[in-house]
């Protein structure tokens, strides 16, 4: 996948989990949490969604590396290079 | 390989939440329900022609589409149900009456306050601080037992108004007499007075199969009419289940939603009954009444918490009921909700699981219609006369509900002593409902999607 689609990806995740969601002036490097208003049950949707769709492991440790758009594109192009 | 990944003991709120959160994200997720229809303690039956709800009155915690965090809108996010499609209707208001004072109350809490700055002037600005203290109280916080009395008694100082503050509180969800837990009392401040009354658009039937529907949709298999004989264990983990009837399912992991007196009973788990099965019960009566009386006799209120005497305590009675205090509720003074030919009166009351538990069929009998025609009296001195205007009525007893819910002595608040992490002695059984300390229609679901999310999407 590249940057884009990955991005595309998780944009589509967060379209999945949340009916509300907007993301006219999203800021790829502000924290999704605080501009989506999405809280820890809607983060582990995100990883649960990766999981169940590429069978990628994120331990707890490293749900901080989703937190914007820009350090999940960078946490996920080496795992998800070959998807 | 098991059977199954998860299996779910109960096919109720808390177990079908749990069983569609597990479903997205797992594989070979049963639920297994002794009952014909699901719902547990909220569920439904016909009786003459018509649909009758047990347990609902309402559901508290009413939120507005677009609040994201607020509870209900996060749980319909977890379960993946679409808040936008699902049509709430909210309360017309309610008033706690007590012999010399009344407070109404809304799902706009200023009606509350200008109540209580009218009625207990001394205690407005205790209570403006109580509300700002409960908007940021965190009840799932790991925390020891603390008396909601005592906290209400500080900010207050005013005995009255705190028996009439905490009488809703305690009676839609207190497993405990006299007093509360304080995050206990902050789960229902929030979800009654900050939050709020309402209904789904239909009944709970419709409520239900949305969430089985869901279910199946994910995978999830459910069985009804199928009963759990015991959960078969060794010293540290759970093999599986045997079934009434001799059938053996073997599971990863178990999840129970039958209570911990419900779950110690299937396993050899030596809890002190006595400590984990609560006291509070109550004696329902439903009667349908002709439309034309809707208006005279509710005045346009939904929920009504009375008590005739101030001294009001929140305990067993030493009798089968206590008519003196209780909760009357008009099912369809709710926003947009169709008049029919009849609308229902629904009164609760405390009672005595052993006193009922002790009468034969024939007295048993009698003295239900005698507890009904005692709590008609009494209901009527707050609403008017009605008795004779009863088209149908029907009524249950703590014994009807642990019949039909599985809940020990009827205690539909199910322990006085929760287990908040929901773990059992056993690794790979959790429990999750009312004894894991969410409360309400909302909480209770709230409570499967937690346990789910903590210990069994792994």
């Amino acid at each position: 996948m590249t940057r884009d689609e990955i991005k595309d990806l998780i944009l589509e995740i967060i379209e999945d989990i949340d009916e509300d969601a907007e993301f006219d002036g999203l800021d790829a490097d502000a924290p999704l949490r605080d501009q989506l208003d999405l809280d820890s049950m809607d983060f582990l949707d995100i990883v649960m969604e990766l999981r169940k769709r590429y069978k990628l492991q994120i331990p707890e440790e490293e749900y901080p590396e989703l937190a914007t758009l820009t350090s999940c594109v960078n946490y996920l192009e080496p795992k998800l290079k070959d998807a | 390989m098991a059977d199954y990944q998860l299996i779910i003991i109960g096919g109720c709120l808390s177990g079908l939440a749990a069983g569609i959160r597990a479903a997205r994200f797992g594989q070979n997720i049963l639920i297994l329900e002794q009952h014909s229809l699901p719902g547990g303690l909220n569920s439904w039956y016909f009786r003459h022609g018509h649909l009758l709800e047990t347990g609902l009155h309402a559901m508290t915690n009413f939120a507005p589409v677009g609040d994201k965090r607020a509870p209900l809108n996060r749980l319909f996010r977890q379960l993946k149900l679409s808040r936008k499609r699902f049509v709430t209707r909210e309360q017309f208001g309610s008033e706690i009456i007590f012999p010399d004072h009344r407070l109404r109350f809304s799902n706009d809490l200023s009606l509350l306050v200008q109540e209580i700055a009218r009625e207990f002037p001394a205690s407005g600005q205790g209570f403006l601080r109580l509300v700002k203290e409960m908007e940021t109280y965190d009840p799932f916080a790991p925390a020891p037992w603390r008396s909601a009395r005592e906290y209400l008694s500080e900010r207050l100082a005013d005995p009255l108004l705190e028996n009439m503050l905490l009488l809703p509180l305690m009676v839609y969800g207190n497993a405990e007499e006299q007093d509360m837990d304080l995050g206990q009392f902050a789960i229902m401040f929030r979800a009654l007075f900050l939050e709020g009354f309402f209904r789904p658009e239909e009944t709970i039937r419709e409520f239900l199969g949305l969430l089985i529907d869901q279910f199946r949709e994910f995978g999830g298999e459910i069985r009804f009419k199928t009963e759990v004989a015991e959960i078969v264990h060794d010293q540290s983990r759970v093999q599986g289940l045997r079934l009434q009837g001799g059938e053996f399912l073997t599971a990863d992991r178990v999840l129970s939603t039958v209570g911990l007196p419900g779950t110690a009973a299937l396993t050899d788990w030596p809890l002190e009954q006595k400590r984990y099965t609560g006291r509070m019960s109550f004696v329902e009566t439903i009667s349908l009444l002709p439309e034309s009386r809707r208006h005279d006799l509710s005045r346009d209120r939904t929920i009504l918490f009375y008590s005739h005497s101030n001294s009001w305590q929140y305990q067993r009675p030493e009798e089968l009921i206590d008519p003196s205090w209780g909760v009357i509720c008009f099912p369809e003074n709710f926003q947009g909700i169709k008049a029919k030919k009849t609308f229902q009166l629904r009164v609760t009351n405390a009672a005595n699981y052993d006193q009922w538990r002790q009468l034969d069929s024939g007295a048993y009998k009698k003295e239900k219609e005698r507890c009904f025609k005692e709590s008609t009296e009494m209901v009527a001195k707050i609403v008017g006369n009605y008795a004779q205007d009863v088209v149908y009525q029907d009524s249950f007893t703590p014994l009807t509900i642990e019949r039909f819910t599985g809940k020990g002595a009827g205690a539909v608040y199910g322990s006085p002593i929760k287990i908040k992490d929901g773990r059992t002695p056993w690794e790979n059984l959790f429990i999750a409902g009312t004894d894991q300390g969410y409360l309400g229609i909302v909480g209770a679901m709230l409570s499967g999607v937690t346990i789910v999310n903590q210990h069994l999407l792994g």
